[in-house]
């Protein structure tokens, strides 16, 4: 780039302006654009919405999305290495169910939660081989091991559709049901997983490579980096967090409905991640981006549950807030030849 | 070319700003009908700006452009291209999977488009041109240069009276270019206006009628290239003196002495890129691995540092100061003290949505013990001052992304992320690609410096006068293997040339 001067008095007053102007595209990231949006939207339903601005109904709104936070963190990770999870929700599904089936069928909880465990991190470190060994993208890779555990869920391991919680499990119940003071032991649980994903990728070395690898994979070899240990862990890491998930979300409601995985959630869970700004191109963002994210869906679902907005209603203001949110980044950061990334979307 | 002639392009106080820093300013440029004209100038000059400006790829911010005494205003490259200025990028810009005729005719293409037919008359063109290029075949499959032909010849079928090449012989062998050039001349002879822009002056001084040298986005001078000479150019480029002269080879220095036998390479080979490759790397010296792009000097490299893996039956011995080596991933090679600088860095350097200080402390974690696992902020910072400073990386702050360097520091980035994993074998390949003139004259004291700690540097690259420059020792690969050592004292480039192509 050209060296800056400022000898000329005609020029300076529109170089200012050019900078106040640059400042400002600087300043307004995607992560503060949605802020601002869920900042709007959470005044506008606090005034117009009876309810909406009560502590009942604050608590009830963070507890339905805390799920979907926790989730967010799995997917966050795994798309700051370059890939994307498609099989988080078979994995929270099928492996807690399991879990359950496992209590029913008289095992005891130990067993039970190991078993669970082992068929997550299974599906997790498949996942992981195939993308990075086998080299297969992560888009069909995690498409076809959530369909294949799906199917080897319903098929043989699972009895039915809905597995339900045996009951007088004492401190396991808790997990979903229980509260310290007010505040449910999910919104709790999802706080302390989002400070820990932020410990464990701001202030480690596995952290780093995790953005190392999402950056640029190339260089990240080149440099040393065990890359295909990296992308195997972060994948198993995602599948751990479903099943996580998957515990929270069985406890809760005391049993675990398989037919989530035919829910729109996976999508739910991308627009969390997409929509803090967490580019899918890798190696940018932070939990950060995941709780504003998260703040915004959970923001938006609870007030358009008050107003008793129909299901395809609501589907279609989230796609128009994805798509309003990605539009005014790109308006506020151009992209041409100077400043576009490789692999950039 | 002749003065009573009308320029068939001119721009009149040019500007183009970008994110508030002029990229030009107020520059003026003009062109002739068959004037060959150079545009030289150190990276980030403006000289990529200044020809998407003409070729309308970028809008100017202010000035005006002028076709034939008319002024024009170009939205975008294709009404540049209906206007008659092609533009031929350094990414060639055409579909791989197409053939030869479908890009030459693409976009062109009748309602009921009949491949023979387009055939016919692309392999009409083609030998009207004098290119021996088959239109059948697919663009995927030709070299650099014939890609750069039907570029060309795609230009000349638009009818265009000016064509401009952005670094057109950077992927060229010696013949290609040598070819390239009689192709300039069938152009110009054509009455085409020709700008290219080039790293390599003596192609400007050679083959251009004109030369402009930009520096900082502002113009420098215009003058017609009899009127030049390298040093002339080299100071108007750096506006200062270079104080050791780039690339003259000067015998005061004494050349370093063997140290120490590192590395020692058997029958090295990979598929059909390396073959039964065989040679040794000392300590103390800077090794120089002169070839053509193809002779397999890039991938002997990666083999040795693990970047890629040689064959497994009959892949050949390599020896690491007498121990036998065989790494499956980089990683290990960086543990035994080998480090490969990419000849790449865009690609597989450096990250890019990381600072300067990331990147260098990245390379440190890379071979960090397990004692580091959780990031120290002071190793951190104290690595990126240590290696900034040794490198003179030109930046306000080590925070500064990479990105936004020149290539010159980026190169420097790239480096210090190597070397601050303390390697005693170090391999550069290309260490001078795209870095400008000052950077260069940087990079090879480092280099220089290091070989005098006593490290084996090997240098590999395909500019001759950096490789009799900077060697102790000149290896010369071709096809697959090193064929052939020159000390110092007997290496001419003519020898070097001689070995290389045989």
């Amino acid at each position: 780039m050209a060296v800056q001067r400022s000898d000329q008095n005609s020029v300076a007053g529109s170089r200012i302006k050019q900078f106040i102007k640059s400042l400002n595209a600087a300043w307004f990231t995607q992560e503060r654009i949605v802020f601002a949006i869920a900042f709007i939207l959470f005044a506008a339903f606090s005034v117009s919405l009876n309810g909406f601005f009560s502590v009942d109904n604050l608590i009830n709104l963070m507890r339905n999305v805390s799920v979907l936070g926790i989730l967010g963190i799995g997917m966050a990770i795994v798309v700051i290495g370059r890939g994307i999870d498609l099989s988080m929700i078979a994995v929270m599904a099928v492996s807690s169910a399991w879990t359950l089936q496992l209590m029913q069928n008289g095992h005891s909880l130990g067993l039970a939660l190991l078993g669970g465990l082992v068929c997550a991190l299974s599906i997790g470190v498949i996942n992981g081989l195939l993308i990075a060994f086998v080299e297969i993208p992560a888009l069909f890779a995690t498409l076809a091991t959530g369909i294949f555990l799906y199917g080897v869920g319903k098929s043989t391991l699972l009895d039915l559709d809905v597995i339900y919680l045996p009951e007088n499990l004492g401190w396991f119940e808790e997990i979903g049901k229980g509260r310290i003071g007010p505040v449910p032991m999910a919104i709790i649980l999802c706080g302390v997983a989002m400070l820990a994903a932020y410990l464990f990728l701001s202030k480690t070395r596995f952290g780093r490579f995790i953005y190392g690898t999402g950056d640029n994979p190339l260089a990240a070899r080149i440099t040393g980096i065990p890359v295909r240990v990296i992308i195997t862990a972060q994948y198993t890491l995602a599948s751990f967090i479903g099943f996580f998930a998957g515990i929270i979300v069985s406890t809760a409601v005391s049993a675990m409905n398989t037919r989530i995985f035919h829910s729109t959630m996976i999508y739910d869970v991308i627009l969390v991640v997409v929509l803090g700004g967490i580019g899918l191109s890798g190696g940018k963002g932070s939990i950060r981006n995941v709780i504003v994210g998260t703040l915004l869906i959970g923001t938006l679902l609870n007030g358009m549950t008050i107003m008793d907005m129909q299901y395809t209603m609501q589907n279609l203001i989230k796609s128009l807030i994805l798509l309003g949110a990605i539009i005014l980044d790109s308006f506020l950061h151009p992209r041409n030849e100077e400043t576009a990334q490789q692999g950039d979307i | 070319m002749s003065d009573t002639n009308q320029p068939v392009i001119e721009l009149e106080h040019a500007s183009k700003i970008y994110q508030s820093v002029y990229a030009i300013e107020d520059i003026n440029f003009d062109l002739f009908p068959g004037e060959v004209h150079a545009i030289v100038g150190e990276n980030g000059a403006g000289k990529s700006t200044l020809t998407k400006a003409l070729a309308g790829v970028v809008p100017l911010t202010e000035g005006r452009l002028i076709l034939e005494g008319r002024e024009c205003n170009f939205n975008n490259p294709r009404e540049a291209l209906e206007a008659g200025i092609a533009m031929v990028f350094q990414e060639t810009s055409l579909v791989p999977t197409m053939t030869v005729a479908q890009n030459l005719f693409l976009g062109e293409e009748k309602f009921f488009n009949r491949l023979r037919e387009l055939y016919i008359s692309a392999q009409q063109f083609l030998q009207g041109l004098n290119f021996g290029v088959d239109p059948t075949v697919n663009v995927a499959m030709l070299g650099a240069a014939q890609k750069q032909m039907v570029e060309i010849a795609r230009a000349v079928l638009h009818n265009a009276k000016v064509i401009i090449f952005d670094e057109p012989t950077a992927t060229l062998t010696p013949e290609e270019k040598q070819h390239f050039f009689k192709l300039l001349n069938d152009l110009k002879e054509k009455g085409v206006g020709v700008i290219f822009i080039s790293h390599a002056l003596e192609e400007a001084l050679d083959h251009a009628d004109r030369i402009t040298i930009l520096r900082d986005g502002r113009h420098i001078v215009t003058d017609v290239a009899k009127n030049f000479n390298r040093d002339k150019v080299v100071q108007a480029m750096v506006g200062r003196e270079l104080s050791g002269k780039l690339y003259s080879k000067h015998a005061s220095t004494k050349r370093r002495p063997r140290g120490k036998k590192i590395l020692s390479v058997e029958n090295l080979s990979m598929q059909n890129i390396v073959k039964n490759n065989s040679f040794s790397i000392y300590a103390g010296q800077i090794t120089g691995i002169f070839g053509l792009i193809g002779s397999g000097r890039t991938e002997t490299a990666k083999i040795i540092s693990g970047v890629v893996k040689r064959d497994f039956f009959h892949g050949g011995e390599v020896y690491l100061e007498g121990k036998p080596i065989r790494y499956r991933v980089p990683q290990q090679a960086m543990r035994d003290g080998i480090a490969y600088v990419t000849e790449d860095r865009k690609i597989e350097g450096f990250f890019e949505t990381m600072s300067i200080a990331d990147n260098i402390y990245m390379g440190h974690l890379a071979i960090a013990g397990a004692g580091e696992a959780i990031l120290s902020g002071k190793t951190h910072d104290s690595l990126a001052k240590k290696w900034i400073n040794i490198l003179n990386v030109k930046t306000l702050n080590a925070d500064a992304r990479v990105v936004e360097l020149s290539g010159g520091n980026q190169q420097k980035v790239v480096i210090g992320k190597s070397l601050c994993q303390s390697p005693k074998l170090v391999f550069f390949d290309e260490p001078t690609r795209g870095v400008d003139v000052g950077a260069i004259q940087e990079i090879h004291d480092q280099l220089n410096a290091l070989a005098d700690q006593g490290l084996a540097v090997v240098v590999i690259s395909s500019y001759l006068p950096e490789i009799l420059n900077l060697s102790d020792r000149i290896l010369v690969a071709r096809a697959g293997k090193i064929i052939e050592e020159f000390s110092t004292d007997e290496a001419t480039e003519e020898k070097i040339m001689y070995a290389a192509v045989h």
